[in-house]
């Protein structure tokens, strides 16, 4: 995973201290059981994205088998294509399985952009304070508000000119959701940022002169480290669906650049009228499938890291299902 | 499609926090400040939007370029103003915004209050429809998610929950087509009412533009219950996909409240667990319900776009789309912040709201 | 009348063809009576994913607007239903009075349905104005060869021409470019809005509209003051029902919710429409064609790029249309609602060859892999070729995207060509293509009317639309005499000696050639889908 962020300085028990380890080694019950299923799901789906090549029977763009002949188009799922091919003569398991990779870029891109500049604006907007951060907050605020995926439409047309390439398709889809979620990156280490000013330490590093800057943002981001995987976990979902909410309104990356699961929804309008199922219903299940396990970490982490929320080791009330553990 | 799960912020930090006291001045002081904050919000959606509509070029350019020729091409601009300064039109915008002047559409010489006013309703119905099925489904789950909780009603109900966010809308739209209008034939996937209903909305005078309304004015049992049947399947996709995030959030709430110290209290004074969830701890668990429906009103007219077009519903949403695929910048613009306004107002009545309901909420 | 073409020309084709395009629906025709009475209180829904943009004609020129003027306005020459050739409307006599005068006679007390009368002065006033206003997006540019009209009487008009003896004149007559407006109504020099329309009730076609919500519901009810070749209309009230998805539509004709879907279903509704007993599905000849332009600066070898080569730039070109498997196209994506297209002129239309077909390939229409390698080998061009080819996305239906990766696939196959495939959305494929920014592009044509001089001037005259630097003095020559050419047999000569030595050449390359394709509930008979290529509502009945 990508919580596993190389700055969190490795202490008493290394590993095991990490976020997402930590989490999964305290939780207990049907709290593990969903956090295990995120991960399994979240796994494959890396898996999958990283052995495409591997995995897929055919490239995303073929058309034709290695005799020459085309698959030809809405097939019926077979042996030759067990999911079937789409009305363009695709076969469908292989661009679910392409998919995967298009859907990790955009997530990847989206991700780090939005981690390098929400928490830069945050230790700069938490740091100096004042005027400066007071803007930057009313200005989140206000984006926080600002339709997502009218950005992405947008910055498709800007970015890709019109061109529905690989680049641009994924760049599109991962500006505008780093747009939306630099405010909460932002939020979050600029509260932090707030709070550690304050301490005695930073205080005292300050009067001997020593860099007070390196010091907090050390210990701003070890602390943030604890919310930082459940919002980061939010952004990929939300990059996966503004991929596919712009592949379906026809902004999307065209099917020989890549496989997209939004573009092949898309495609797929007519057939579900006509009762042709399995052009649809797998890409879309991909989809689902990926933000379900994304989304089932995130929310194990979050219950994980809020004392309130957590389940309790030993349930206070009886609670039967709880005290059986089962295997992880 | 842009729903967010995380508990959204429930009022901006920059509200000055000094006074704590629940005095009325207090409550008056942040009333005001509150409002006068929908100037810088709006103010920044504005700016944000003109610039990143202009950077696509100038409207007239994007809608007519490669049909006209370069020489008219540059008269068209020079008369709409487009090759002054881009700050200065800017400016401009700004003073037209403020005399309440959104523009006109390029593609067909609407102004944007005029679509608004016309579409907005089809729009709001929608969100109604929602957001009923959306509380009716989500909250008593939730609350049933937090009586059960760590048990498997109680992972059922969340993974549930979570499937309804992960499902994207156009998605299930195609599901719900499938299953009802392909294979079972029983309910419509498209539009608001059946041609001949539609032709009678449009006959009658002063029509609302809310199907529903229009149709008990009608007075019509046949109209009403096609207008409802013709909802069914767009309030469902879109009211399930807001339970789920009312789900967790009253389960989350409820938790919460349930284990602080005057339920506990209430508890032993031998208040039945059942009265105690339906009394005592709902109210508090209210407020951030309703503050995520006013976010939710927010994302419901942003996501409209993908809603409106997967069903053809003929609201903001979709005709935004329309617009977008006639490179209309110009209407798009408009379109939009009219939307941030709403958006605005909206959070700020919902904050007014939650304040008045529990005084604790910070002011 | 050529060079004014340019823009407009483009743009219809845009419009028009796009949104018909690769869907490829039009109107059915099923002859015969209905059961119910003319105008009596029958009625018919209609369905379409067609957009209107104006009403007025001087501000639209594409398919969905083209519709529905073609109720509401009359013209003043006109098709027949179930016909292609033109002959009066609302005129009693049309003829070249001398070689550049076209006179028409209307025909006595004609009025619009707001009770004005229609005279020669609302003609003169409705093509001065289409000169006059030139809207871009309104099809003024057909008037190329207009040159005044004047209205010695209250029913006579004189056409003035620039060039003499236009043969498709009678033709623009019932084009888009003909619809005959109200001068009390309309505006002189501005695009009159819809509303006002609406509101003025200028219309005089066999049709007017009663309530109007733009590209949501249009009714129309019949204009008893119609005196024309349309006749009567069969029933009464009609409207028009619009909308976004042709899967929506697709279930609504289906589910028996509208009676005619006209434009634009998916080669996959069609294919299963055709399996359901509820609907009958009706074709009718097409005048759309699709093909690949190539740009001769910018092509491999083309004249601007580093070792320009016209015999190796020939040889590229001729190995594309010797390697493309037209009927796998047709089969595969279009599921056969298009046909194979080889040669300039469709089928159907008078004076189509099919000169590709034995010129290029197997020889009988098939691709030919060893043909095009000899002749890439002959002109001594080192292979693969790679080739940057570019197809749009949203304005030639939804299996452009299908049929391109289809033909990158049969290009590559044999390993002559590497294709780099892009595709633009359609405002910057429009900017870019005129720019030479596309070595090889996508591009579809709807005709303005049913002649073959509309596949041949727009396409290869000077100053084209195509602008694709193809000029061949020879072809030029030709396109003017036939133009002009009033012995019938000889202009056929021209129009297909036009079209071989095109073909020799290859400005493009065609691919498919359309058929309407309407489906109707099994109880509407009368949909007719003829070679004028508009929507026909006065047969409809049920």
């Amino acid at each position: 995973m990508s919580a596993a962020d190389p700055l969190a300085p490795p202490r008493v028990r290394g590993w095991k201290r990490l976020p997402v380890v930590r989490q999964l080694r305290q939780s207990v019950g049907l709290q593990r059981g969903m956090l295990v299923t995120g991960l399994v799901i979240t796994g494959l789906f890396l898996l999958t994205a990283l052995l495409a090549p591997f995995l897929a029977p055919y490239g995303y763009a073929q058309l034709q088998g290695a005799d020459g002949r085309n698959f030809g188009a809405q097939v019926p799922p077979s042996a030759a294509h067990p999911l079937g091919t789409t009305v363009g003569g695709f076969d469908v398991l292989s661009r679910v399985i392409w998919g995967a990779q298009t859907a990790l870029g955009a997530i990847v891109v989206a991700v780090l952009l939005s981690i390098v500049v929400g928490v830069l604006l945050g230790l700069v907007s938490g740091y100096f304070g004042g005027w400066l951060d007071r803007i930057l907050v009313v200005v989140a605020d206000a984006i926080y508000a600002f339709p997502t995926l009218l950005l992405a439409i947008v910055a498709a047309i800007v970015i890709s000119g019109g061109q529905s390439s690989l680049g641009g398709g994924i760049l599109a889809a991962a500006i505008s959701i780093t747009v939306v979620f630099i405010p909460q990156y932002l939020r979050v280490v600029r509260s932090e940022v707030v709070r550690v000013k304050s301490e005695a330490f930073v205080e005292s590093a300050r009067v001997i002169g020593s860099s007070s800057v390196r010091i907090m943002v050390r210990h701003v981001l070890r602390n943030s480290i604890r919310t930082l995987p459940l919002i980061i976990t939010l952004n990929a979902s939300e990059a996966i669906l503004t991929l596919a909410g712009l592949g379906f309104l026809g902004f999307g990356i065209q099917p020989t650049k890549a496989a997209e699961w939004g573009y092949d929804l898309n495609k797929s309008v007519s057939d579900v009228a006509a009762g042709i199922w399995w052009t649809s219903v797998f890409p879309g299940v991909a989809i689902v499938l990926v933000v379900l396990g994304v989304t089932l970490v995130g929310e194990s982490l979050n219950d994980l890291s809020d004392p309130r929320l957590r389940s309790r080791r030993r349930a206070r009330r009886a609670a039967p299902a709880v005290a059986t553990e089962p295997a992880p | 499609m842009s729903t967010t799960i995380e508990v959204p912020p429930v009022s901006p930090p920059a509200v000055p926090r000094g006074r704590r006291r629940n005095r009325p001045s207090g409550l008056l002081l942040y009333l005001l400040v509150r409002a006068l904050l929908i100037i810088p919000t709006v103010f920044i959606l504005v700016t944000l939007v003109f610039f990143l509509m202009r950077s696509t070029g100038d409207p007239i350019t994007a809608a007519l370029g490669g049909r006209l020729p370069a020489d008219q091409l540059q008269e068209r601009i020079r008369e709409a103003g487009y090759d002054r300064p881009l700050l200065v039109q800017y400016v401009d915008y700004l003073g037209q915004i403020a005399r309440g002047d959104f523009g006109r559409s390029l593609s067909d010489g609407r102004s944007i209050g005029e679509i608004v006013v016309t579409f907005g309703g089809a729009t709001l119905e929608l969100a109604v429809y929602a957001l009923l099925v959306a509380f009716v489904v989500g909250v008593p789950l939730g609350m049933l998610a937090a009586k059960l909780r760590d048990r498997w009603p109680d992972a059922t109900l969340r993974v549930l929950a979570i499937l309804a966010y992960a499902t994207p809308v156009f998605f299930a739209g195609l599901l719900l087509k499938l299953v009802f209008s392909v294979w079972l034939n029983v309910l419509p996937v498209a539009g608001r009412a059946s041609t001949r209903v539609q032709i009678q909305f449009d006959s009658m005078p002063n029509p609302t533009g809310i199907y529903l309304i229009d149709a008990i004015r009608l007075g019509d049992g046949n109209a009403i219950g096609d207008v409802l049947w013709h909802a069914i399947l767009p309030g469902l996709a879109l009211g399930l996909l807001t339970a789920g995030i009312f789900l967790r959030l009253v389960r989350t709430n409820m938790i919460d409240t349930l284990g602080r110290d005057y339920i506990d209290a209430a508890r032993s004074r031998g208040v039945g667990e059942f009265r105690l969830t339906r009394t005592h701890a709902w109210r508090p668990a209210l407020i951030p319900i309703i503050t995520v429906i006013g976010l939710q009103i927010a994302l419901l007219l942003g996501g409209a776009v993908l809603t409106e077009t997967t069903f053809e519903w003929r609201g903001l949403g979709f005709q935004i789309a329309q617009y977008l695929q006639a490179r209309d910048f110009v209407a798009v613009q408009g379109m939009v912040v009219v939307l941030a306004i709403i958006v605005a107002v909206t959070n700020f009545v919902v904050d007014v709201i939650a304040a008045l309901i529990d005084p604790r909420v910070r002011y | 009348m050529a060079s004014a073409f340019g823009s407009a020309r483009s743009r219809r084709l845009g419009v028009a063809v796009g949104i018909a395009a690769a869907s490829a629906l039009v109107l059915a025709g099923c002859a015969g009576g209905g059961t119910s009475g003319s105008g009596g209180g029958s009625s018919l829904i209609v369905g379409t994913t067609d957009k209107v943009t104006f009403l007025d004609p001087a501000g639209s020129y594409d398919n969905g607007s083209f519709a529905v003027m073609n109720q509401v306005f009359p013209f003043l020459m006109n098709s027949k239903v179930g016909s292609g050739t033109v002959e009066p409307d609302i005129a009693s006599s049309a003829k070249f009075t001398s070689d550049t005068e076209y006179t028409v006679t209307l025909k006595p007390g004609l009025t619009f349905a707001n009770g004005n009368k229609l005279t020669s002065s609302d003609v003169k006033f409705t093509f001065e104005r289409q000169l006059k206003i030139n809207d871009p997006n309104g099809p003024a540019s057909l008037l190329g060869n207009l040159d005044s009209v004047d209205a010695p009487d209250a029913r006579t008009v004189v056409f003035r021409l620039k060039k003499g003896g236009d043969q498709t004149f009678p033709q623009v007559l019932s084009s888009p470019a003909g619809p005959i407006v109200d001068e009390q109504v309309f505006s002189a020099d501005k695009i009159t809005q819809d509303a006002a329309i609406v509101k003025g009730k200028a219309f005089a076609g066999p049709f007017s509209i009663g309530s109007y919500k733009k590209n949501n519901l249009v009714t129309l009810s019949a204009f008893s003051g119609y005196d024309g070749l349309l006749g009567k209309p069969k029933t009464g009230d009609i409207t028009l029902k619009y909308f976004t998805s042709s899967s929506n539509l697709k279930l609504e004709v289906q589910g028996g919710g509208i009676d005619v879907a006209y434009r634009s279903l998916t080669p996959t509704d069609i294919a299963d429409l055709k399996t359901k007993k509820s609907v009958k599905v009706v074709d009718g000849p097409g005048g759309e064609i699709r093909y690949i332009v190539f740009n001769f600066d910018t092509q491999p070898y083309g004249a601007k790029t580093e070792g320009a080569d016209p015999a190796k730039a020939l040889a590229v070109r001729q190995a594309v249309a010797d390697l493309v498997d037209r009927a796998a196209i047709a089969k595969q994506v279009y599921k056969n609602t298009y046909t194979p297209l080889y040669s300039y002129v469709p089928q159907g239309v008078r004076g189509a060859t099919e000169v590709l077909k034995s010129e290029y390939g197997d020889g009988s229409g098939g691709p030919s892999l060893d043909k095009a390698k000899a002749v890439l080998q002959a002109a001594g061009v080192s292979t693969p070729v790679t080739l940057k080819l570019q197809y749009n996305p949203d304005h030639y239906g939804e299996g452009s995207a299908d049929e391109y990766a289809l033909v990158k696939s049969q290009l590559e196959d044999g390993g002559l060509f590497a294709v780099d495939l892009a595709s633009t959305e359609w405002v910057q494929y429009s900017k870019d293509r005129v720019k030479d920014v596309y070595p090889a592009y996508q591009l579809g044509w709807f005709p303005d009317y049913s002649d073959a001089d509309n596949y041949l001037t727009p396409f290869f005259a000077e100053g084209n639309f195509l602008g694709n630097r193809y000029s061949d003095p020879v072809v030029t020559q030709l396109i003017q005499q036939q133009q002009v050419e009033g012995d019938p047999a000889k202009r056929q000569q021209d129009i297909e000696d036009i079209q071989a030595a095109v073909a020799k050449q290859l400005s493009t390359v065609p691919l498919l050639q359309g058929a309407q394709v309407a489906v109707v509930g099994k109880d509407v008979s009368g949909m007719t889908l003829d070679p004028s290529f508009k929507l026909r509502l006065t047969s409809l009945s049920k």
